[in-house]
């Protein structure tokens, strides 16, 4: 009896056991089925999402790059107005600087007896630094810069440098003779190497020197600068090589409140007119050695012929007689006073000219050409420029 | 003044500036190198100081290497400003490569009467 009623007790059991398990694998299923379905559902949703993203991506940027080159190119439009204003007036400047220094040579020259000449001479410097900083900006704003029309020796460029910066005695620039450089690149030349020697002078204390040497290294002119400055960094090195390329021209309102334009407009130049510039190298004296190096297009070893042509003393004294030569007359077709040949000032006579001293020497007794020469002499010591009372010698 | 908007300038002053060649120096006193001195140069001259000299420097010297020549004409023959001359005659004189002879001073006032007699001797003389 016991056990009946533990058998069905038992079976009981199983059948509610099995029912369970039944229903909880049913539901199971369904669960499982309704999972795949919300499974799918949201993949599906997300891949929708996304897709929207990717739209909403490629719109943002084609907006921002839109903005970009907006931004770009309003700001090349404000670089450019910004420049061709300030082109303008360095232009200005430029032109006002080049006639006031025209104007001061003259001024010089007419009161080159006076004590007054000091003034002007200070007058003139003060205006070359300005010259150079019109020069500079204009050069900045891609205006053309200055242009001299005679070639010109290398050394008298490096003084024309010189002669644009505000401590210029202390450049000692080393004597070079025989070379030149064509007139198409004396202006240019003249500003690079002033503009780095104002650097050599604004970065080494204001009494020590600096020195310029020339070399010929191959076919190149090299003109080296050497400073006795606190030298550069690395990171300087390469901002200065970069800016000396010409390659990265800062943007007129990168140059700040203070503008050192000094090296772009080197590069600028350099780029310009074909040479090249390095400061990478240390000077004798542990500062910044500067070379401007010229290809040979840029110079010849050709003699520049001084700028005035003038009677040498000797032969002023040596004109030939009017007996020996009829035809010399003046301008007006009067005949010439003949010319004493005897020296009257007590320079001696030159060994070099005995023939024609000679020839001449029977006429010692006329005409005045001593006199003359002292006359000439002492007139134009005291003015500009006089012409010979009796008109040119060679008319 | 330029003309067009891309004209280049042309610049026409000197190349090298006056005050480059006196290297700064100042115009010496009124009454040094008058523009009647003469000046020669110094006997040996020391060639090794010639050669540093500026271009207008060692002309001058050349100038004045074979005799007296004035201040002045020193000046008319370079070219150059009187003051610009001076200023380089005194650099000239300080690295002693020259000698400068002072102007006779010309004298105060003539002696009327001493000049009045001459005259009285030669007419008397000569029966002008």
């Amino acid at each position: 009896m016991n056990r009946d009623v533990l058998l069905w007790c038992l079976a009981v059991v199983a059948a509610i056991s099995a029912a369970a398990a039944v229903a909880l694998i049913v539901r199971t299923r369904a669960l499982g089925a309704r999972k795949r379905k919300f499974e799918a559902e949201s993949a599906q949703r997300l891949a929708e999402a996304e897709r929207s993203l990717l739209t909403a991506r490629t719109d943002l940027q084609k907006f921002r790059d839109e903005q970009d080159s907006a931004l770009q190119e309003a700001e090349r439009t404000a670089e450019e107005s910004t420049k061709a204003v300030l082109k303008g007036a360095a232009r200005f400047l430029q032109s006002l600087a080049a006639e006031q220094t025209t104007l001061l040579d003259g001024i010089q020259r007419k009161y080159g007896g006076h004590a007054v000449l000091a003034d002007l001479l200070d007058v003139n410097h003060a205006n070359a630094q300005m010259a150079r900083k019109a020069q500079g900006i204009a050069v900045m704003c891609g205006a053309p810069l200055g242009r001299r029309n005679q070639p010109a020796s290398v050394y008298d460029v490096v003084r024309s440098a010189q002669g644009q910066i505000r401590n210029f005695s202390r450049v000692e620039i080393m004597q070079q003779s025989g070379i030149a450089l064509k007139a198409s690149a004396v202006a240019p030349v003249a500003l690079a190497v002033a503009e780095l020697l104002d650097n050599a002078a604004s970065f080494s204390q204001h009494d020590a020197p600096i020195e310029v040497t020339f070399q010929r290294v191959q076919s190149n002119l090299c003109i080296v600068i050497d400073d006795a400055g606190v030298g550069m960094s690395d990171e300087d090195r390469q901002k200065a090589t970069a800016l000396l390329s010409g390659d990265n021209v800062p943007r007129l309102s990168q140059l700040g409140t203070q503008p050192k334009f000094g090296l772009p407009v080197v590069g600028l130049n350099a780029r310009q007119y074909g040479f090249k510039v390095d400061v990478t190298g240390v000077s004798r004296y542990g500062g910044v050695r500067a070379v401007v190096l010229l290809p040979e297009e840029l110079w010849t070893m050709e003699e520049t012929p001084p700028p005035v042509q003038e009677t040498p003393v000797r032969r002023i004294r040596h004109i030939p007689m009017a007996e020996d030569e009829p035809e010399d007359r003046t301008v007006h077709g009067l005949p010439k006073r003949g010319e004493r040949q005897a020296p009257t000032a007590s320079v001696t006579d030159a060994g070099g000219s005995s023939g024609k001293s000679a020839r001449t020497l029977k006429k010692a007794s006329r005409g005045a050409g001593g006199l003359a020469a002292i006359q000439r002499g002492t007139m134009s010591g005291r003015a500009v420029e006089v012409p010979s009372s009796e008109g040119t010698e060679d008319a | 003044m330029s003309d067009g908007p891309d004209d280049e300038l042309e610049l026409t002053s000197a190349l090298v500036p006056l005050f480059v060649i006196t290297n700064g120096r100042h115009l010496p006193a009124d009454h040094e190198y008058e523009h009647t001195a003469l000046v020669t140069a110094r006997e040996g001259a020391s060639a090794a100081v010639a050669r540093a000299l500026s271009p207008e420097a060692r002309k001058v010297m050349d100038l004045v290497a074979d005799g007296f020549l004035s201040v002045a004409e020193v000046s008319g023959h370079t070219h150059l400003p009187l003051g610009i001359v001076r200023i380089l005659l005194a650099q000239l004189e300080e690295d002693s490569l020259i000698l400068v002879r002072k102007p006779i001073p010309r004298v105060e006032r003539a002696e009327r009467e001493l000049l009045s007699a001459v005259l009285d001797g030669l007419r008397t003389k000569f029966g002008a």
